[in-house]
């Protein structure tokens, strides 16, 4: 039952307290080496699956599997993974050294061993010199650093981070996600994180698990997350997003038509199987990326949309333009497009034409 | 009084003050009461301890005598030693006690964990004589603890082990004592973050580990204020070894008490006092430098 | 597959957990249960119950004129330790107030030594400056033996209201004085009371400083100390008995108006 690659398996694991209900039926699988985010609002459960692998919740309902083991009644301390809370838990009373050393220090390691291997673990963290300090003699980016050393030293099979960039300032925050994941890549460990962050979550996961209300609604990687949402949440949680309502037409090989107010368009099913296969009639969206549209007569794209610029964004590299559909004055649709130097951009009032290439737009259903 | 006070102390900000005369009446009214009922008292009483007694009468010419006259009197100097250890002694044994009482107290939720508490510090407002008096009860010559032990047969006539001796004080001292333990320790224990333990556990520590590398070390500010406040309280009580110590119970608090009744030497009794406001003040600092050294450190 | 130190653990520490309160309450009971039984010849006759100490309490004047003593002793301390207390705590938290940690210093002084040294120091100065030993000396030893609870008390609720109260009442035109009467009392009135019930349950029980500076007169703690110092009464029973049952309800008002409010509705989450 151990598939090859797999290190952890939820299998319709719930959890509530009392009444309410905080995950209903989750399946999630982790796989060996892989770095997984799992991303969602606050309250959407993901801290909860972290806890429930970590072993400080108890599943109500589920298992979890390690190595196709049920680990729902297995001690914390007997879990080969380890944590790096939010706050960090620090061990206020012991060393740099004493809190990265704690982990080996409880499970009777000699202390010659232990010492080297915390030397190492802090030269890899780039703590080397700081071994003596107390944690509140740290900042907030070296006390990270010394809650991710304390974590790796037991060399754990999984690595679980509970939203551990969420106390530091957008700089260092940029610094860490990449420190991260180069200090994943070099141990090899798996990673398990958990944000609330979009854009941190794919700056560095191999894979996105999209949490809300206690349901997972999308895993994939990055790219698939963003361009290829399954469901409404996800296609509105990453970003700046277009959104047209409309009925489902007939599929035809590898897209299918929807009919809007705004016109007919044409998306993509490509590795879609549900929306290649929901029926005819069925209330559904186009979701297409604002970057994906182009702006002009001769653009080359299968929809097309006569509209009207309502507001002009000027964003740093790209100029955000709000546009109402003329067909559909409900329809409101984005343009990402490149800023000029010259500051020439389109002004409110002026009538142009939104043109959506058939293969960057997708179906999700309503 | 206090409408004055409260007058100027309200003012916001300095520049919007009336007059220059109601800051000073204000300092005027706050320090008024504390410096001349304590402050001055307790300067007197320092004072009186340089004086001396002749026939009755006191005489007003600075001396060390009575200092001179503890340190090298053979009477007073062992007392002093011997009631210092029976308070670290009820320090540590009140410790003993409320240290697992006030960790159960943290394991519990909510309500429960409050009203536990309170039950806990209720008997601190009960009549303090009259709890002398019910231990005493229990532990004299035919008090319950005796009819128990000669019920179950463990001894054959009353036990004179706890009556009117210094056994006796240190164990009323303790029973006494042990809810001004509890409520540090519990505040310590309360501060510690579940996190900390969380961590504790997912780093591999079984249950055992946690309490002695975690939960032990973070719990040291309050147990040791827990200690200096209840030898504080042990050293200056002198109630307590007069109704339950007898004769050979002396301690050093009903010596100086002595000092103001039978013997009527109040500047010895000064000075007495003075050298038990000194341990006082050591107790109490090493208590709180325990706090702000672990506090810093969080 | 939890370890057998970790699943003995919690057991151990109900029992050592009952145990204290075992050693908390039990030697009260003893009076109490023998207040309503007769005492001959220093052994408790549990034939039959009976009230009869009860009456005989009522009948004993110099009880009821220690008990009034108490009562006025505790009265002038609560009134003059929550004036004095609230006072001195919107001195300090004014910006005009000078040497506020020897303020706070003094006012501690009495709290954190021995009540002895308070007691005595008091008893010397009064002779000193020649003040007759009254019930005023009593009550002034009170007043700054409870004052720093009382400040305390007092202070930490001013400190958690928020400046800009004070500043938003002179904003809509109100005096220095309709300011503290009508923003900042009524913020402080649950304080003080709690702070009043305390001042009075502290000096209820005072014995050590009151029986160094009282005169002719005693209160109901150092009238029971004379009392159990000649021995087993049936009279002191029934006398502990109700002063615990009193002290006991003073306790839960305290607590009342003391504790925060979600300390006693409590929280459940995990």
């Amino acid at each position: 039952m151990n598939e090859a690659g797999v290190l952890l398996k939820l299998r319709s694991v719930s959890k509530s307290y009392g009444a309410t209900a905080i995950l209903h039926n989750v399946d999630l699988d982790v796989r060996d080496g892989e770095f997984i985010t799992i991303l969602g609002p606050s309250g959407s459960g993901k801290t909860t699956i972290l806890r429930l692998i970590g072993g400080f919740t108890k599943p109500s309902g589920g298992e979890i599997l390690l190595d196709g083991r049920d680990i729902a009644a297995m001690p914390i301390n007997q879990r080969p993974f380890n944590t790096v809370f939010q706050d960090y838990a620090l061990f206020p009373h012991l060393t740099v050294e004493g809190n990265v050393g704690y982990g080996l220090a409880v499970r009777g390691t000699p202390r010659a061993e232990t010492a080297k291997r915390v030397a190492d673990a802090l030269e890899l963290v780039q703590l080397g010199p700081l071994g003596k300090r107390y944690p509140a003699q740290l900042s907030g980016g070296q006390r990270q650093r010394v809650a991710l050393a304390r974590a790796i030293i037991c060399r754990p099979r999984l690595i679980l981070l509970d939203e551990p960039l969420a106390a530091l300032d957008v700089e260092l925050r940029r610094h860490m996600q990449t420190f991260l994941k180069s200090i994943q890549t070099e141990i090899r460990t798996t990673f398990l994180f958990v944000t609330h962050d979009q854009e941190e979550a794919i700056a560095m996961a191999d894979r996105i698990c999209v949490m809300n209300a206690g349901r997972i609604q999308q895993i994939g990687s990055p790219h698939e997350v963003y361009y290829r949402p399954s469901c409404e949440f996800v296609a509105k949680f990453f970003g700046e997003n277009n959104l047209i309502s409309g009925t489902l037409g007939p599929a035809n090989g590898l897209t299918r038509a929807i009919e809007t107010r705004a016109g007919r368009v044409l998306c993509s099913v490509e590795g879609q199987p549900d929306m290649a296969a929901a029926p005819v009639g069925s209330r559904a969206f186009a979701v297409c990326r604002p970057e994906a549209v182009a702006i002009g007569d001769e653009a080359a794209g299968e929809n097309r949309f006569v509209v009207s610029i309502d507001q002009v964004a000027f964003a740093g590299a790209s100029t955000m333009a709000t546009a109402s559909s003329v067909d559909d004055p409900t329809l409101s649709l984005k343009a990402r497009i490149p800023s000029r130097p010259d500051g020439s951009t389109l002004s409110p009032g002026d009538a142009v034409t939104f043109v959506v290439p058939a293969n960057a737009c997708r179906l999700v259903p309503a | 009084m206090s409408g004055r006070v409260a007058d100027a102390a309200t003012n916001p900000g300095a520049h919007v003050g009336p007059s220059r005369l109601a800051p000073w009446l204000a300092m005027l009214a706050a320090y008024a009461v504390p410096v001349f009922f304590v402050l001055a008292p307790l300067t007197l009483f320092l004072g009186y301890s340089f004086f001396s007694v002749d026939q009755g009468d006191i005489v007003f010419t600075p001396t060390i005598a009575n200092y001179v006259r503890f340190f090298t009197d053979p009477i007073f100097l062992p007392i002093f030693w011997r009631t210092c250890l029976l308070c670290l002694a009820v320090a540590v044994l009140c410790v003993l006690f409320a240290f697992p009482v006030a960790y159960f107290l943290t394991t519990l939720r909510g309500r429960r964990r409050y009203t536990l508490l309170v039950l806990l510090l209720v008997p601190l407002l009960m009549s303090y004589v009259i709890k002398i008096y019910a231990v005493r009860s229990i532990l004299g010559g035919n008090g319950m603890l005796n009819k128990a032990l000669l019920a179950t047969g463990l001894i054959d006539q009353p036990s004179m082990l706890f009556v009117f001796n210094l056994n006796a004080v240190l164990l009323t001292l303790t029973v006494l004592l042990i809810p001004f333990a509890v409520l540090p320790i519990f505040l310590s224990l309360e501060r510690i973050p579940k996190a900390l333990r969380h961590a504790s556990a997912d780093l591999g520590a079984s249950g055992a580990q946690t309490f002695w590398r975690v939960t032990v070390p973070l719990s040291m500010p309050g147990t040791l204020s827990a200690m200096s406040f209840v030898f504080v309280l042990a050293i200056g009580d002198f109630l307590t070894p007069q109704m339950v110590g007898g004769q050979s119970g002396f301690t050093f608090g009903r010596i100086i008490y002595s000092q103001f009744g039978t013997a009527f030497n109040w500047p010895f009794g000064a000075a007495l006092s003075v050298i038990l406001a000194a341990v006082v003040i050591v107790a109490i600092r090493l208590g709180g430098h325990a706090e702000r050294r672990h506090g810093g450190a969080r | 597959m939890m370890r057998l130190a970790d699943r003995l653990a919690p057991a151990l520490l109900m029992l050592m957990t009952l145990v204290v309160f075992v050693l908390l309450y039990g030697p009260l009971m003893v009076p109490i249960v023998s207040s309503f039984f007769t005492v001959s010849r220093g052994a408790v006759d549990w034939s039959q119950p009976t009230l009869s100490a009860y009456v005989a309490l009522m009948a004993n004047e110099s009880v009821l004129n220690a008990l009034w003593t108490t009562l006025i002793v505790g009265a002038g301390a609560v009134i003059c330790s929550v004036a004095l207390g609230t006072g001195i705590a919107l001195y300090y938290t004014s910006p005009h107030a000078k040497g506020r940690a020897f303020l706070q210093f003094i006012i501690f002084l009495p709290f954190l030594m021995p009540p002895i040294i308070t007691g005595l120091a008091l008893l010397i100065f009064f002779r000193q400056v020649e003040f007759e030993r009254s019930l005023v000396t009593i009550i002034i030893g009170h007043t700054v033996f409870v004052l720093a609870l009382v400040y305390r008390t007092i202070l930490t609720r001013l400190q958690s209201l928020s400046e800009s109260l004070v500043e938003a009442s002179y904003d809509l035109g109100a005096s220095r004085w309709q300011t503290f009467r009508l923003v900042l009392l009524p913020n402080l009135s649950s304080a003080m009371v709690g702070a009043a019930v305390l001042a009075f349950a502290l000096s209820f029980d005072e014995t050590m400083i009151t029986l160094l500076v009282t005169g002719t007169q005693s209160t109901l703690p150092v009238r029971l100390w004379a009392m159990m110092r000649l021995g087993f009464t049936p009279d002191i029973n029934a006398l502990v008995a109700l002063v615990l049952l009193f002290t006991t309800i003073l306790c839960l008002v305290a607590v009342r108006f003391l504790m925060p409010k979600s300390a006693i509705e409590g929280s459940d989450e995990d």
